[in-house]
């Protein structure tokens, strides 16, 4: 079962897919909020799967809420909706590390099939966002340790430092050592762009 | 473009797939209401290729480079036509008119190429040149003849929301700039501007 938290400053949305979602055998609503803030604390409390937000909150905006939940040790995985396909929207779901980026103009049986994409630890994103991604980075994948590399694929696996730790046996110190020297080496930002960047050319 | 309508639409075609469902059992009512989702699945397509070109795409926030990149990027993902970006990293911002106007102008040849050139990729060039900026769109599409398109078009004004290359023209003169078209049937076209960057 797929638990879900809805955040939307639009409480027609909410309550549509509410509805929606419900209906699904595999997915169950677990709680919703117009207010951004409201978001973390609903996290804390239910521990969803997924959280399926809007960019625009009330009381704080999308991004800072998805980056107070990347800092969280079991974070839930991200699912921006918004009505905007455009670069703006792209690139702030990218740098906040969204896991996916669902659209509002299009039909909600394709946010169904995202949340369930996330939720199986996809990074759900237009064709556009890796061409981006890869433009920007600087580093080669040539200079990356033996170690940097298995700790490269399994972010790209959407695996936790401490998931990772506990792979590798190592300490999450260590992992979160070898994550900022990866990072910094393929010239990405964050987890996702690390994982969209593996997706486009793993190590040779 | 506001989002309002977005909102209600993509809420409104969420309980009515909930409505589509609960309806098993009687085809023909399940099939009125899933001909009423397909026609508002079409209204959102509609929409869709409005919605971001409308939007302010934070001119005050963004520098140049990153206003031009988010730019191609919503060309791609609108068309799924290719947008080959050369983008220098000092590329440096520049004074707000000029930074509306070269999204409005880019927006616009953008869109031209892919109506018109049948090419599969077009290529975008922004660069600075002294206290100049100059742009270039270019594809290796089918070509047209410049002067007779110019002509028609001072005939036929702005028109949906579409000011064509005529408007991009004005749009320059305005500014102080210079506008350069290089195209003829067969043979690509090549759209060259440069403004001043304050």
């Amino acid at each position: 079962m797929i638990r879900v938290l809805l955040a939307d400053d639009h409480a027609i949305v909410l309550e549509g897919l509410r509805a929606l979602l419900d209906g699904e055998p595999d997915i169950k609503v677990a709680a919703w909020t117009t207010d951004g803030t409201e978001v973390l604390k609903l996290v804390q409390q239910h521990k969803p799967d997924v959280v399926v937000l809007d960019l625009e909150l009330t009381s704080i905006k999308g991004t800072a809420v998805i980056a107070a939940l990347r800092d969280r040790p079991s974070a839930p995985k991200v699912l921006v909706l918004t009505a905007y396909n455009d670069g703006d929207s792209l690139r702030s779901a990218l740098d906040a590390g969204a896991d996916g980026l669902a659209l509002k103009t299009e039909s909600p049986q394709q946010t169904l099939t995202a949340i369930r994409q996330v939720h199986g630890g996809q990074l759900v994103f237009p064709q556009a966002a890796r061409r981006w991604i890869e433009g920007r980075a600087a580093g080669a994948p040539g200079d990356l340790t033996p170690r940097e590399r298995e700790v490269w694929s399994l972010v790209a696996a959407g695996l936790t430092n401490p998931q990772i730790a506990e792979r590798l046996g190592l300490s999450d110190n260590t992992v979160k050592f070898h994550v900022q020297h990866l990072f910094s080496k393929l010239g990405v930002k964050n987890r996702t762009e690390a994982a969209l960047k593996y997706a486009h050319g793993p190590p040779r | 473009m506001h989002d309002g309508p977005v909102q209600d639409i993509f809420a409104a075609l969420s309980q009515l797939q909930v409505l589509e469902r609960s309806l098993a059992g009687d085809a023909m009512a399940q099939q009125r209401a899933n001909q009423a989702v397909q026609l508002l699945e079409r209204a959102l397509g509609e929409i869709r290729n409005f919605i971001g070109a409308f939007r302010p795409p934070g001119f005050e926030r963004r520098a140049l480079g990153e206003i031009v990149e988010g730019l191609a990027v919503q060309h791609e993902t609108l068309t799924d036509q290719g947008v080959e970006l050369d983008l220098p990293t000092d590329l440096g911002d520049c004074a707000l008119p000029t930074k509306i106007a070269i999204y409005r102008i880019l927006q616009e040849a953008l869109a031209n190429g892919h109506r018109h050139s049948g090419a599969s990729r077009q290529r975008l060039t922004v660069h600075r040149r002294g206290s100049a900026i100059a742009l270039t769109v270019s594809d290796d599409g089918k070509g047209f003849d410049p002067q007779r398109v110019l002509a028609s078009e001072a005939d036929v004004g702005v028109e949906g929301g579409h000011f064509g290359l005529r408007g991009i023209q004005d749009r320059v003169a305005m500014l102080g700039g210079s506008f350069a078209i290089d195209s003829a049937p067969g043979r690509g076209t090549s759209l060259t501007v440069t403004l001043p960057a304050e």
